[in-house]
C-alpha cells in the first residue's frame, strides 16, 4: 500500500512513544533511555514528561540522585486502549 | 425483483445482523477517534454509522413490508427502504474512499479510474438490451445501475484493504480485506439477480459473511489487550 507516513509526529504519537519506552523498560525508565527510545531532544523530552505527569499517566520516582519514570494505572489503561485502537486502524490500513 | 418467496424475511434478518455489526464498527472507530483525534478514524466512524442507519432502515422496512402484505397493505416500503439504504451505502463507501485518499493521497492515480469505470459501467448497462433493466425506473428495489455504482466503490475499498494486507500480512487486515471482497461479491450478485432469483440469496449470504468477517476482526482487536 502506498502509505505516506506523516512527516512530523503528532503530539499523541510522541506521548505514546514515550510511554512505550517506559513500558519496555519494565515500567521503570531513566530519562536518558526515554530520550533515545522516543527519539527526542532533551528540552522536548522535559516538556513532554511534564505534560504527561500533568495528565496523570506517568509519575516520577526519585531514587537518590537518579530519577525514574513509570506509568500510572491511568497510563497503563490508556496504553491498552491505544493498542486496541492502533490494531483496529491498522486492520483498515490507517496509520495513527 | 426480489429473491425467492421462501427467502422473504431472511434478507431483513441478515441486514439487521449486519446493522448491529456496522454499529459496533462505528462505535469502535469513534472510540479510536476520541482517543487519538485521527481524522481517518472519524471517516470510518461516520461511514459505518451511516451504513448502519441504512441497514436498519432497509431491514425494518423489509419487516414492515412483510407485515403490510399480511395485512393486505399496498405500500412499497421495501423500495423506500432500499433507496435510503442505497444512498447510505453511497455515502458510507465514499467516506471510506475519502479516508484512504486523504491518507495515501493517490486520488489522481487510482480514484479517478474507479469513478470513470463506475460511470462507464452504468452507461453500458443502461444501453444494454437486458430485459427488465432498461425499463426499471430510478431506484426501484435492487436497481442494477445502483448496484454497479456500489460495486465499483466497494471494489476500490477492497483493493486498498488488499494492498494493506499484502504489505502487513496481518490477520486483522486479512479479515477486513475479505469483508470488503465479500461485500463486492454481494453487489455483483445483486446486479445479476434479475437473471436468477437464487443469486439474490447468494448476494445476501456474501453480504452477511462480509460483515461477520468485520465482526471477527473487531473481536480479535478487542480481545488482544
Amino acid at each position: 500500500m502506498t502509505q505516506r507516513l506523516p512527516k512530523y509526529r503528532s503530539q499523541m504519537r510522541i506521548y505514546v512513544d514515550i510511554m512505550r519506552v517506559i513500558q519496555r523498560e519494565d515500567n521503570h525508565a531513566k530519562p536518558t533511555r526515554i530520550l533515545y527510545g522516543a527519539n527526542l531532544s532533551y528540552d522536548r523530552l522535559v516538556k513532554h514528561l511534564d505534560e504527561l505527569k500533568t495528565l496523570g499517566v506517568i509519575e516520577e520516582i526519585a531514587d537518590g540522585d537518579d530519577r525514574f519514570y513509570r506509568l500510572t494505572q491511568k497510563g497503563i489503561e490508556f496504553m491498552n486502549q491505544f493498542r486496541a485502537v492502533e490494531r483496529f486502524a491498522s486492520a483498515f490500513g490507517f496509520v495513527i | 425483483m426480489v429473491g425467492p418467496r421462501w427467502f422473504v424475511g431472511f434478507d431483513s434478518l441478515m441486514e439487521f445482523i449486519a446493522f448491529i455489526i456496522a454499529l459496533a464498527i462505528a462505535y469502535q472507530a469513534l472510540k479510536g477517534y476520541r482517543l487519538t483525534k485521527q481524522r481517518t478514524l472519524w471517516y470510518v466512524h461516520f461511514g459505518f454509522a451511516v451504513l448502519s442507519v441504512g441497514l436498519l432502515i432497509d431491514s425494518l422496512t423489509g419487516f414492515l413490508g412483510i407485515l403490510a402484505r399480511t395485512l393486505r397493505g399496498t405500500i412499497g416500503l421495501a423500495s423506500i427502504g432500499y433507496s435510503i439504504y442505497f444512498f447510505a451505502q453511497l455515502l458510507a463507501y465514499s467516506m471510506l474512499i475519502y479516508a484512504y485518499v486523504s491518507q495515501t493521497r493517490t486520488l489522481n492515480r487510482t480514484s479517478a479510474p474507479v469513478l470513470f469505470a463506475s460511470l462507464f459501467g452504468s452507461a453500458t448497462l443502461q444501453a444494454a438490451p437486458v430485459p427488465g433493466v432498461r425499463s426499471l425506473g430510478p431506484l426501484v428495489e435492487y436497481h442494477p445501475i445502483a448496484e454497479i455504482v456500489l460495486l465499483f466503490l466497494v471494489l476500490y475499498v477492497a483493493v486498498q484493504t488488499g494492498m494493506n494486507y499484502s504489505s502487513s500480512k496481518d490477520r486483522n487486515a486479512l479479515l477486513v480485506f475479505l469483508a470488503f471482497l465479500f461485500l463486492a461479491l454481494s453487489h455483483l450478485f445483486f446486479i445479476l439477480q434479475p437473471f436468477r432469483a437464487l443469486l439474490f440469496v447468494v448476494g445476501h449470504m456474501f453480504q452477511l459473511v462480509g460483515f461477520l468477517s468485520l465482526f471477527t476482526m473487531l473481536l480479535r482487536v478487542a480481545r488482544n489487550q
